[in-house]
């Protein structure tokens, strides 16, 4: 309330910079690397997402809300097609396009997706091998062998995710063997080893405490110079401090799309407002 | 003032506490029961087992019984002493005694003999049999049923097609042994031409412990987290590239617990190999072969169906349960051997791939 | 552990300081304007009061995202709602000081009736007050704090001494009458100001030990007893 009071004795004058055009601003910045249109997707049949239209802009962070089960992970494993795995599921009308490719097309490389498209699950699930070898996994399966090739991404995979000084001494213990917020640094560290252009993270907090959260959500903020990402989060401060952008989904349909800043401040929908205010029902 | 209620702190106990320590005695008695006839089973045959396979003199293992063939025991007496001989013994001894003779121009001393078959020698080459029907029908069971369960849980589109399989795969399982020795002598013996011989014994055996492999190396599978697979499968991996290095390694001391249970199903069962692969005798070890090929195709002494034979074949006497009971404290031996190795081996990689 | 939005509240303390010393500029030149009667000055002071009007913009803008975007809470809370407090009182500031220098014109159109001696005592409590203040934010010093605002005893006894004199005056010479009210007015303005300071002294000692002690005890000048 006290948001719309201040924005209302804004002179008109003055650029109000928490509204609007910040945002607008910055999609202009930053162009729109993944391209949903008119997403329809099903379980069986169970209609699991209705009709979702959005653009991802590059080199962001957007984040997905809303309550369980409202279709955000769904959409997220649209992403990189981690639905395929799911027998029943299948898209049924509408398009995925990143950078203007339709990653549904049947002539589309799944493989070769996933390489693109990285993934961070809720669940923080290293290989039970050494951290070295969960880092060199996805480049081994590439035929990558050359011990200073693996050992240079090692290094450069593990300093990007904020974990090189914690772990270069015990490279060859167990990913096991880590605490559980170095657990799942490990996985993103694994993830942008075979440099992919996104990062898809399906909750990566909800298994950590507040520290390690702390520590992941800093390295989010960081990894974002160099890639898309977008979260899933049920947590909503969460998505608050780290993301760019927010989209809030409701039972698979999407109700707000915007400015992360907008979605916490002045949202326009009723329902937005009431699930980030925390009295949904 | 008359009350149906009792009081909290009575001594006398209710309907319900009687009931209750009545069940909790039949339960214990019920287990007692069978810790008794347990340790009966094992207590007869180490006991009398022990005396054939143990000796008080040195090296106190009887090493002819485990390093020889089965032979036939001829009792006679010569000269007022009683003799117990294997028969190339006996047949030495026999020589020796004509040779004398002859030279002191005697006629051949006539030995009243008796002769009980098996009772003599050992059973070398039976252990060696049931080594090779145990080792080839797990091969083919684990490589059959592992194959299969990958399929069936990785790759087959779960529904009803696969539902029906696994049902038939179960059902299998319920299928009598001697049924399982009658397809292999019907299928493998007669129709392949591959005779009594340790081909159609090994695929025999193979058939009847698939189910019970593919069960568990299915449950196995079903257990290794599912995040492995798709972490795997999101750094770009192929589908079996993540079968290959991030569930099998993990699924494999399930699948080896499951294969300890075929061994013991395997190497005991008699049924299947008496038409299939079973010789009551065969004076070759198996790999007294003219060419590798015929190794295949040679049928084995094994120790179950050892000890069926000496149990039921030959005529009962005094040396035939030194035999039977022999045959069967090694055979436990042999089959304990094999389940603890299998048992160290799963709990070393079990530790190694700990999640 | 450092956060990646500790920045921002960088930003946000460096403009409330930056408000802060814009505020005590414009009183000073204000006072400067009056007794030199610089009309030029005046104006520059007149001019200078949107800066601050946009810096309390732009700080309750940060807060409101701060609050909304990053749930502050304990110290970063009060320092959020505080900043907001602190530079609506430093704007208001910046307001008396225009009030001060729109009657600099009509002043400097007659001899003054008397030479400026309390006015100028009175300001330099008041701006001392404001610095010391600020002093307090930077530092996070409730004992100084608490010292400025029994400061404000001696500024409210000035003004009504010279509320006092100013009305004889106008009894006496009842042509001084308007020159005397502007006086009054100027006085009450500065009288104004060194109450922001104790605002924003109180809202530091808040700031600090997360203590109200608006209206107690506390704040009074204990010789006034």
């Amino acid at each position: 309330m006290s948001a719309h009071t201040l924005m209302e004795i804004t002179p008109t004058t003055f650029a109000p910079p928490i509204a609007d055009k910040p945002a607008q601003a910055d999609s202009e910045v930053h162009q729109t690397l993944i391209d949903i249109a008119n997403l329809d997707f099903f379980y069986g049949e169970t209609k699991a997402l209705h009709d979702i239209s959005l653009k991802i802009p590059e080199k962001e962070v957007t984040a997905f809300i809303g309550p369980s089960g409202c279709g955000k992970s769904t959409l997220l494993r649209c992403l990189n097609r981690m639905n395929d795995l799911i027998d029943i599921a299948r898209v049924d009308r509408g398009t995925i396009r990143i950078r203007d490719i339709d990653i549904y097309q049947p002539d589309v490389d799944v493989i070769e997706l996933r390489k693109r498209v990285g993934m961070v699950f809720q669940k923080s699930n290293p290989f039970p091998k050494s951290i070295y070898e969960n880092i060199t996994y996805g480049l081994r399966l590439q035929g990558v062998s050359a011990k200073s090739r693996l050992d240079e991404v090692v290094e450069r995979s593990l300093r990007g995710a904020a974990l090189w000084d914690e772990v270069k001494d015990r490279l060859h213990e167990s990913g096991l063997s880590l605490s559980g917020g170095q657990q799942q640094r490990l996985c993103i560290a694994r993830a942008i080893a075979v440099e992919p252009e996104i990062i898809l993270m399906d909750e990566p907090c909800s298994a950590l405490d507040p520290i390690a959260t702390a520590r992941v959500e800093e390295l989010i903020h960081e990894l974002k110079s160099k890639y898309t990402i977008v979260i899933v989060t049920h947590n909503m401060q969460q998505a608050a401090r780290c993301s760019d952008r927010t989209a809030f989904f409701y039972l698979g349909r999407l109700v707000e799309y915007a400015d992360t800043q907008t979605i916490f401040m002045k949202p326009s929908d009723a329902q937005t407002e009431a699930y980030v205010s925390g009295r949904f029902g | 003032m008359k009350s149906t209620e009792r009081h909290i702190y009575s001594l006398r106990p209710s309907f319900h506490r009687r009931v209750e320590g009545a069940v909790v005695w039949v339960l214990r008695i019920a287990t007692l029961i069978i810790l008794v006839a347990g340790l009966a089973v094992f207590g007869d045959i180490i006991f009398k087992g022990s005396r054939t396979v143990f000796q008080t003199s040195f090296p106190f293992v009887n090493v002819a019984f485990l390093t020889e063939a089965p032979k036939t025991l001829y009792v006679f007496e010569h000269e007022g002493a009683s003799f117990e001989m294997a028969d190339d013994d006996f047949r030495a001894f026999r020589t020796g005694l004509e040779e004398e003779a002859a030279a002191a121009g005697l006629p051949a001393p006539q030995l009243k003999t008796k002769s009980y078959v098996y009772s003599a020698g050992g059973v070398f080459p039976n252990i060696v049999g049931t080594i090779l029907l145990v080792m080839g029908s797990m091969t083919i069971a684990l490589s059959l049923g592992v194959a299969s369960a990958i399929y069936l849980n990785e790759y087959a589109k779960q529904g009803p097609v696969v539902r029906f399989i696994r049902l038939a795969i179960l059902n299998l399982a319920g299928v009598p042994s001697i049924v399982f020795g009658l397809f292999g002598f019907g299928m493998f013996v007669i129709y392949f031409g591959w005779n009594v011989s340790l081909l159609a014994g090994w695929f025999t055996l193979a058939f009847m412990v698939l189910p019970v492999v593919i069960t568990a190396s299915e449950e196995a599978l079903k257990a290794v987290p599912k995040g492995f697979r798709e972490g795997s499968l999101a750094l770009g991996a192929t589908k079996w590239q993540t079968i290959r290095k991030a569930v099998l390694p993990y699924a494999t001391p399930g699948i080896l617990t499951s294969s300890i249970l075929g061994i013991a199903r395997v190497a005991g069962e008699t049924a299947p190999i008496m038409f299939t692969a079973a010789y009551v005798v065969r004076d070759k070890l198996p790999w007294e072969v003219e060419r590798a090929i015929d190794f295949l195709f040679q049928g084995v002494m094994a120790l179950p169906y050892h000890i069926y034979v000496v149990s039921s074949k030959i005529p009962q006497n005094e040396y035939s349960e030194r035999v039977q009971y022999g045959t069967a404290f090694v055979f436990l031996g042999i089959v304990a051997i094999i389940a603890t190795t299998s048992i160290v081996l799963r709990n070393r990689l079990r530790s190694r791939y700990r999640w | 552990m450092k956060r990646f939005f500790d920045t921002e509240l960088e930003t946000f303390r460096s403009n409330l300081v930056m408000m802060g010393e814009i505020a005590v500029r414009q009183v000073r030149d204000a006072m400067k304007a009056l007794i030199e009667s610089d009309l030029s000055l005046a104006d520059q002071v007149a001019a200078a009061d949107d800066e601050l009007d946009q810096l309390e913009i732009k700080i309750d803008e940060e807060a409101i995202r701060y609050m909304s975007l990053r749930s502050p809470v304990a110290t970063e809370l009060r320092l959020v709602v505080v900043g907001m407090k602190a530079s609506h009182d430093l704007e208001r500031v910046g307001d008396e000081a225009t009030n001060i220098v729109r009657r600099v014109a009509r002043l400097s159109a007659e001899p003054p009736i008397k030479p400026y001696v309390d006015l100028p005592r009175m300001a330099t409590i008041a701006i001392q007050m404001l610095r010391d203040a600020m002093d307090c934010f930077l530092q996070i010093d409730a004992e100084k704090a608490l010292l400025i605002c029994q400061r404000d005893k001696e500024v409210d006894d000035l003004n009504r001494q010279l509320y006092r004199e100013l009305s004889s005056y106008m009894i006496e010479r009842p042509e001084t009458t308007s020159r005397a009210l502007e006086l009054m007015f100027i006085s009450k303005s500065i009288e104004r100001i060194a109450d922001h300071a104790t605002n924003i002294a109180e809202e530091m000692i808040y700031l600090a030990k997360g203590e109200d002690v608006r209206h107690t005890e506390q704040t009074r000048n204990p010789d006034a007893g």
